[in-house]
């Protein structure tokens, strides 16, 4: 009779040393880690959101811009970055969400009420859209997104009983949550925190989720995700609701922060610019739109001495961004860090 | 009756702007796979063009609008240089992008150069009009369609006689081939930003005259000659034309007649139902591009 011998004391398994610097390199997407980023973010932007904003009203006024902008353009990243579709009518959507708020409001429901008929009816209204235009590819999706916006703002221009006299709804009311109501744009910019950071983390859960797998898969390419048994149509029309859903929720909200709402302040320059703003922050990351939101909001403050000049400076930019960082600020920072840890385990292995 | 003939005539000579318009990205479209979102700016900027030489300038105005559409020519090789030669290897998408960038920058210019004042453009016609029937037809809108005529029949000869039409044309069938055969890319799509620059300022020229010339003057035209293009199945010049005068005759004579106050949403709408239930155009060409 044999007997296995084991030994008492087998050498445990020592974990491979960290590279120097290993914090610094760029990890798999990881729920908890996206969750913790947001958090830090938020903190990061409490403390110093009131420090910017208190320096004068006008900076408070671009803190706020920033977050609205910042969840208009995190849907627009579903729709192009993720999807892929070439979509001209986000900014037609938040125009739609702020009209839709008013007149929900005006007719004497809740603030809370007007933003759920906001989101819902423009998540409908991209559903029709994209259920209609699903087989459209490219610049045939574009220009049937671009004929929506401009029927849009047609209708938005002429239909007084929805929108007022020439498109232009004034006196809407400032938001109210339970009870509290947000008139100052110091109070608003709390608010506003509390929004993005939720579209943040609802954005966390897309980035980790099979959605956002599928969707890239079939953005590449179409017909050998369709042939994988990726339902390619329904994730695109699905992000083309969602993220049209945030369009609308970023309108109504600076609709009801600003107390009036036109659609020439949702015009083409601002469809440019969420492009300018995808480009510049990195179509490929869920922090792409908000870099992307922040410089773009910035850069008039920047360039007030040349306001003149700003449509053509957008312009050159955003030719400049696309030659010379095509992949974003988001990815060429990621890129850079990744160098530099790579760098470092290189060093400490010499 | 009388107002019938108008709106047809006023919808002949609409068509025929458009389809100067349409054929000036569909060149571009079918020699480089572009769609060019600048191209109702450089409409814009080509009837800023015209009133600079007229006015500003002082020339006479036919001099004035060959100024014009030569500094146009000069603006189509700038923009093919700055926003098209340094993308030529990205993918599609981000040239498309570079063309809403030289759009802006194009405006911008526009409003910085010459303000946003309306301006008002002479017509080499004058302010003359021909009386048909009861019915008031302008001059301008005679000329529009004659020279859309003389425009359109030279460019079919240029894309059906010419050796440089036989590689626009082999380059919108099968671009990977063309280049194989060794069709000139590079100089194909130089002269494809120039003629289309020349179309897009000749249409902002004829354009013009009828009403005020402003910033958005090139946009919506740009959004129907969109629709007029995609009605005519992007690919044939014939289709183009005849999409063209569809969408022309159907603003003016349904919105003229039926909804006055929507006329405009007329070609959006056109254009996302056959995006809609015809994508390959109500003109299907599948044999010959161009």
């Amino acid at each position: 009779m044999s007997t296995v011998q084991i030994d008492p004391e087998a050498p445990a398994v020592q974990p491979a040393p960290r590279p120097p610097l290993w914090f610094l390199r760029p990890q798999p997407h990881d729920r908890r880690r996206h969750l913790l980023a947001i958090a830090a973010f938020v903190v990061v932007v409490a403390l110093a959101g009131p420090a910017i904003g208190g320096t004068s009203r006008a900076n408070q006024f671009l803190v706020n811009l920033w977050m609205m902008y910042s969840v208009a353009a995190i849907g627009f990243y579903w729709i192009f970055g993720l999807a892929g579709r070439f979509a001209f009518c986000q900014t037609f959507m938040m125009a739609f969400g702020g009209y839709l708020s008013a007149w929900v409001t005006r007719e004497g429901y809740p603030f809370i009420a007007g933003i759920g008929v906001a989101m819902a009816t423009t998540a409908v209204a991209a559903g029709i859209v994209g259920t209609l235009v699903r087989k459209a590819q490219h610049f045939y999706f574009a220009i049937a997104t671009f004929a929506v916006t401009q029927v849009g703002i047609i209708v938005f221009a002429r239909a007084d009983g929805f929108t007022g006299p020439n498109g232009q709804t004034v006196g809407i009311g400032a938001p109210e949550l339970f009870g509290y109501v947000f008139r100052r744009d110091a109070e608003v910019f709390w608010l506003f925190l509390g929004v993005l950071a939720a579209c943040l983390v609802v954005g966390a859960l897309i980035e980790r989720s099979p959605m956002r797998r599928e969707a890239i898969s079939a953005r590449d390419n179409f017909t050998v995700a369709h042939l994988a048994g990726v339902r390619a149509n329904r994730v695109h029309i699905v992000l083309f609701m969602l993220g049209s859903a945030l369009g609308g929720l970023s309108g109504a909200m600076i609709g009801h922060w600003q107390g009036v709402m036109g659609s020439d302040s949702f015009g083409i320059d601002l469809t440019i610019g969420l492009f300018l703003i995808l480009l510049l922050g990195g179509s490929d990351s869920l922090w792409g739109p908000v870099i992307g939101s922040a410089v773009f909001v910035a850069l008039p403050k920047l360039l007030s001495d040349i306001e003149r000049f700003g449509s053509i400076v957008y312009g050159v930019l955003l030719l400049a961004v696309v030659l010379a960082l095509p992949n974003g600020i988001a990815e060429s920072v990621r890129r850079l860090l990744q160098r530099v840890s790579s760098k470092g385990a290189g060093d400490a292995a010499g | 009756m009388d107002n019938v003939i108008a709106l047809t005539a006023s919808g002949i000579a609409s068509g025929a702007v458009l389809a100067i318009a349409a054929l000036g990205f569909l060149v571009l479209h079918n020699a480089t796979g572009v769609v060019n979102f600048a191209h109702g700016d450089l409409i814009t900027l080509g009837a800023y063009l015209g009133v600079w030489a007229t006015t500003d300038l002082g020339l006479p105005v036919l001099p004035g609008y060959l100024l014009a559409l030569l500094v146009m020519a000069a603006v189509g090789l700038l923009i093919e240089r700055t926003a098209f030669a340094p993308l030529r290897k990205k993918p599609l998408i981000v040239v498309v992008i570079a063309t809403l960038a030289a759009a802006t920058v194009i405006r911008g210019l526009i409003a910085v150069w010459q303000g946003s004042t309306p301006k008002t453009l002479p017509s080499p016609a004058g302010d003359g009009a021909l009386r048909i029937a009861g019915a008031t037809i302008a001059h301008q809108r005679l000329l529009i369609v004659a020279v859309a005529a003389v425009a359109v029949v030279a460019l079919l000869l240029l894309f059906g006689r010419t050796s440089f039409g036989r590689q626009v044309r082999a380059l919108a069938t099968d671009p990977d081939t063309a280049r194989l055969q060794g069709v000139r890319t590079k100089a194909i799509g130089m002269a494809a930003f120039v003629i289309s620059s020349v179309l897009a300022g000749l249409a902002g020229l004829l354009v013009a005259p009828l009403g005020a010339v402003d910033l958005n003057l090139g946009f919506g035209l740009m959004i129907t000659a969109f629709a007029a293009a995609v009605l005519g199945g992007f690919g044939s010049l014939t289709g183009v034309v005849l999409g063209a005068l569809a969408i022309g005759l159907i603003e003016q004579l349904v919105g003229g007649l039926l909804f006055p106050s929507y006329s405009t949403m007329l070609a959006p709408i056109v254009l996302f139902l056959v995006i809609v239930f015809r994508p390959q155009g109500l003109v299907n060409v599948t044999r010959s591009r161009l």
